[in-house]
Formats: C-alpha cells, structure tokens, sequence
C-alpha cells in the first residue's frame, strides 16, 4: 500500500467529517447573519441624517451597537456571550453551541460592508424614483439593494471568508471542523501531514468562493 | 397648470440661516414652457425642487393643476407626483436595468399591468427614438440617449408637468441641439406643460415662452422670451444675452466713434425684420449707418434681429433718423462710452 493510499484510508473519513462540519457551521450562521446584518445595513444607511427615515438616535444606537461587537475578538466573545447562547439555544457546545457566537460576529460586520454597498448608490437615482412617487420600502428594494448588488455579492464573500476563519476557533467547544482538525491533529498530535492537507482544503475552499463571488458580481454590474 | 406663490427656502448651515429662494413667484400656464436661468448658486434647483417638494419651500404654497400639494400628506403627494414627470442633468438612471427595464420598472411599482407596461415602454421608446436600443445597458449609451431614456422614462406616466433640472447641461452642443428638439416635439405634441431650469442661454432661446431670471434667490427680471431678448432690462440678464451673441462692443471704441456720430442698437422684432429700413434712412436723411455688428436670434415664437450701427451725420439729422426707425417698430438703444 503506497503511503499516498494509507493517509487517504486512515484520515479521509475524519477530513470528510471535519469539511461537512465546517460547511454546517458556515452555511447556517451566514444565513442568520445575513438575515440580521442586511436589515441592519439598511437601517443605519436610512437613519443617516439627510436620508429618507433619518433618525438620530436609532442612527448612533445601532452604530454604537456594531462597533461594540466588531470590537471584541471572536476567542473571547465565544466565551463572554457563553450564558446568552445556552440560553438561547440549551447548549454551549458541538456545531449548534458555536451557530450562536458566530452570527452575533458576523452579523455586525455584514450590516458594516452593506452600508458601504448601499452608501455606493447614487442618491439621484433614489431621488429620481422619489420624485416619480414611488413608495420609500418599493424604493429601498428595487432601486437601492438592486443597485447595491455587485458590492452586496463581494461583500458577503469577504464575510464567508472570515466566517471560515473564525470556524477555526468552533474547536474551543467541541464543534469541530476544519480548522480545529489541523489544530488538534496537525499542531498538538504533530501530524504534519493532517495540517498539510486541511491548509490545503482550506486554500482551495477560500479560493472558489471568492472566485464564485467575483464572477457573480461582474455578471451583476452592468457598468 | 403650475403656480409658485411667494416660495421662501431656507437651509441651516453652520454659518446660520441661508435663504437660497426668496419670495419667488412663478406661473406656468397649461401647453406652455417657462424658463428660470441663472448661475450656480443662484437658487434655481432648489427652487425646481421645491415644485415636487423634494425640497419642502419653508414659506409659499405650490399648486399644481389647481391641487395646492404643499398641503398634502405624503400619501396623497405620492399620486400628485405621479402626474409631475422630471428628468435631471445626471439622468439618474438604474445602471443595473436595461433601457426598458429603466421605463418599465417605475410603471409596474405605480401598479400598472403588464401589458399596459410593454405598450407605454413601446410607445415612448419610439417617441425618443431608441427602440433599438431597449436591451442596451445605460452604460453604453451616449449621454444624449440616456437623457432620452430618462426622457421617455418620465413620459411613460404620462404626467401633466414636466420638470427639467439642468437636463442639457452635461451633454455637447449638438447633442443639447437634439434633446431641446425632442422637449420641443413633447410640449407640441402632447401638449405637457415644461418648467425647466438652466444656465444656457440657448435652451431659453429654442425653446422656452416666458423667462425668468434669477440671482441670488430672487427672480430679478421676468418677460416673454421676446420681450426679454429685445428689451431686457437687468444687467445679468444683459450678461446671459451676452453668452449667445456679441453685443457688446468696448467702451473705448464706443467713445472713439462717438466722436463722429452716434452708437447705436437697433432690435428688429417681427414686421420691422423684414422691412430695408437703414437703406431709406440713408436716402431720407443726412445720415451714414455703419454696421457694427449684426445678427439675428430665432426665438421659440418668433426672431429678434439685433444691430449696433455706427450713425454717422450731424446730431440733429441722427435724431431725427433714430425716431422714424422707431416709428417703424424698431427698437433702439444708445450705447455709452467712456465718460
């Protein structure tokens, strides 16, 4: 048996699970994370002062809020928020423990590179559809998140990229995944190979979403 | 059709309180096109603005077709908009939607149907000329035609008013030539009333009935466009007047001549344009004119002549030449020199 055939057939099937894991954990957090970082994205862009629902306080608030959260770094918020997610979800541990700390990092981050989507679009185009008469909500959706979609799609890349890295951390609670393989193997057991491998999953992993997201916001824009 | 009451607006700046419109008064009636000219920073936009109250006037009342929609409330401002079309000097267009999309997608958020939607993008595409084009992308077209797009965009509802905020002011000469052509066709054709702000003075002249001229929040002067191109009273408007044709000659020059005779401005409106005039005062009295300059200003409704002669002869006979022109409806002007 070739030493190639004996990695495969002794580490194959924990690399296997250790992927699907960290597939888990990223697709389901980015989904809770997009639903509450858009909305909040768009919120902090509509109650800047001078846009359609400006609001000062609620405009302070919510910034305040998401540099509070973008402050802490993911290790110790794992850990600080610890009582909230075992309430929220009954346990602190495996991949639905760790779903918890990494919408709440990723969710702020997203709503940030959404402003700077949304603040992209020019406000004569808004004012043009204001002026036509067209409702405020008709507006936020057809004219500011359809003209936001390039930058949208290249954000939520950056945002999936970091989520990945910040899925090397889930190991701290059992969660499992990529990085806690090449963690736990590579580095503590020093299997070099393991780590080899998994920095190498994680390379091409990176590599295709960003390419995907890349492609997909050229198709989007049209200028 | 619309009509500006005493409109007020005031901006908080660091600086205090700026007024940018003072106690402005506009009337457009139905099928006509009015003007507003002035500088940047004389008011003019936010006084456009202020007439589908993108800008809300801090004093003054808007009526819009009898309706005073500075009182509505937003729901019912939204329909009154409806019926207000405006096209802007940077088109404003989705850069994401295809030209038909651009048209179509504003009449399927006013609740249109769908087929309602493909006749109006269909018609006005065709009325704009760009039917070819209704799959193109804003980004490659010319400025020109994505004015018309935008042009077609604010047809497609179908308002009553139409509102252009400096539309000319980022494309080329030709291609201003061509977009003033087509308002031109849409206020004839369709009979849409035109409030148009600019600081071209030919767009007043190709197309506009009545001009208003403003400065520094003010309207300083108000006339047909005939009567401001032939007697046009306040020094900027006599500026704006300046940009289209040369009627100014130097002071010294004026005073060198006047040595000899008088300088003088003949305007040739109407009738007296067609009449040889100078050529019988020359045989009637003791008087030489001398063409200066010279040059003729097809207006919307009709051609203002203009003519600086030098009138050589004594003073008496000069007088005596400039009153019979102006027995025969000719317009004119002592030009001073130095003094």
């Amino acid at each position: 048996m070739s030493r190639f055939e004996q990695f495969t057939n002794q580490w194959l099937p924990i690399i296997g699970k250790s992927v699907i894991e960290t597939f888990q954990m990223v697709g389901i957090s980015l989904l809770f994370a997009v639903l509450i970082g858009i909305p909040l994205g768009i919120l902090i862009v509509l109650t800047r002062p001078g846009q359609a629902l400006q609001n000062k306080f609620l405009y302070q608030l919510s910034n305040l809020i998401i540099n509070i959260v973008r402050s802490i770094p993911f290790i110790i918020l794992l850990f600080f928020i610890l009582p909230f997610t075992k309430h929220l979800v009954g346990t602190t541990i495996g991949v639905k423990g760790v779903i918890v700390p990494l919408v709440i990092y990723t969710a702020p981050y997203i709503a940030r590179l959404m402003e700077s989507a949304l603040l992209e679009v020019e406000n004569g185009v808004i004012e043009a559809y204001t002026a036509m008469g067209i409702s405020t909500p008709a507006i936020i959706w057809h004219v500011l998140l359809r003209e936001a979609r390039p930058s949208i799609v290249l954000g939520l890349t950056i945002s999936t990229v970091s989520l990945i890295g910040a899925t090397a951390m889930a190991g701290m609670v059992g969660a499992g995944g990529l990085g806690d393989l090449a963690y736990r193997f590579g580095h503590l057991r020093y299997e070099v190979d393991v780590m080899y491998a998994t920095v190498f999953i994680l390379i091409i992993l990176v590599q295709s979403i960003q390419s995907i997201g890349n492609r997909l916001a050229a198709r989007l824009k049209k200028d | 059709m619309i009509v500006l009451e005493n409109i007020t607006k005031e901006f908080n700046s660091k600086s205090g309180k700026v007024k940018a419109v003072k106690n402005v008064n506009i009337h457009v009636k139905k099928g006509e096109t009015h003007g507003v000219i002035g500088y940047s920073g004389a008011g003019k936009s936010t006084l456009i603005r202020c007439v589908n109250l993108l800008e809300k006037p801090t004093e003054g009342k808007v009526f819009i077709n009898g309706v005073e929609t500075t009182s509505l409330p937003l729901p019912k401002l939204r329909v009154a908009r409806n019926k207000i079309g405006m096209i802007f000097q940077g088109f404003n267009l989705l850069k994401t939607a295809t030209v038909y999309d651009n048209i179509a997608i504003p009449l399927k958020l006013l609740g249109y149907k769908k087929e309602e939607v493909k006749i109006r993008v269909e018609k006005y595409l065709e009325i704009v000329g760009l039917t070819d084009k209704h799959k193109n992308y804003p980004s490659q077209l010319s400025g020109g035609q994505k004015q018309r797009v935008a042009i077609a965009r604010a047809l497609a509802q179908e308002p009553e008013v139409l509102l252009s905020d400096e539309a000319t002011s980022a494309l080329d000469p030709e291609t201003t030539d061509s977009i003033l052509d087509l308002l031109l066709k849409i206020n004839k054709e369709l009979g849409i009333t035109i409030l148009l702000i600019t600081h071209e003075m030919n767009v007043i002249q190709k197309i506009c009935d009545h001009v208003y001229v403003m400065e520094n929040g003010e309207v300083v002067e108000q006339n047909t466009a005939i009567n401001l191109f032939t007697k046009p009273a306040h020094l900027t408007t006599k500026k704006f007047l300046n940009t289209i044709s040369q009627r100014n000659l130097s002071s010294t020059l004026i005073s060198q001549l006047n040595v000899t005779g008088a300088v003088t401005r003949l305007t040739f409106v109407g009738e007296s344009t067609g009449k040889p005039l100078l050529a019988e005062v020359s045989k009637k009295f003791n008087v030489q004119p001398n063409i200066l300059t010279a040059n003729i200003i097809e207006l919307k409704n009709g051609i203002v002549g203009n003519i600086v002669i030098h009138l050589i002869g004594d003073k008496d006979q000069v007088q005596a030449a400039l009153t019979f022109l102006e027995e025969h409806g000719v317009g004119t002007e002592d030009l001073e020199g130095q003094s």
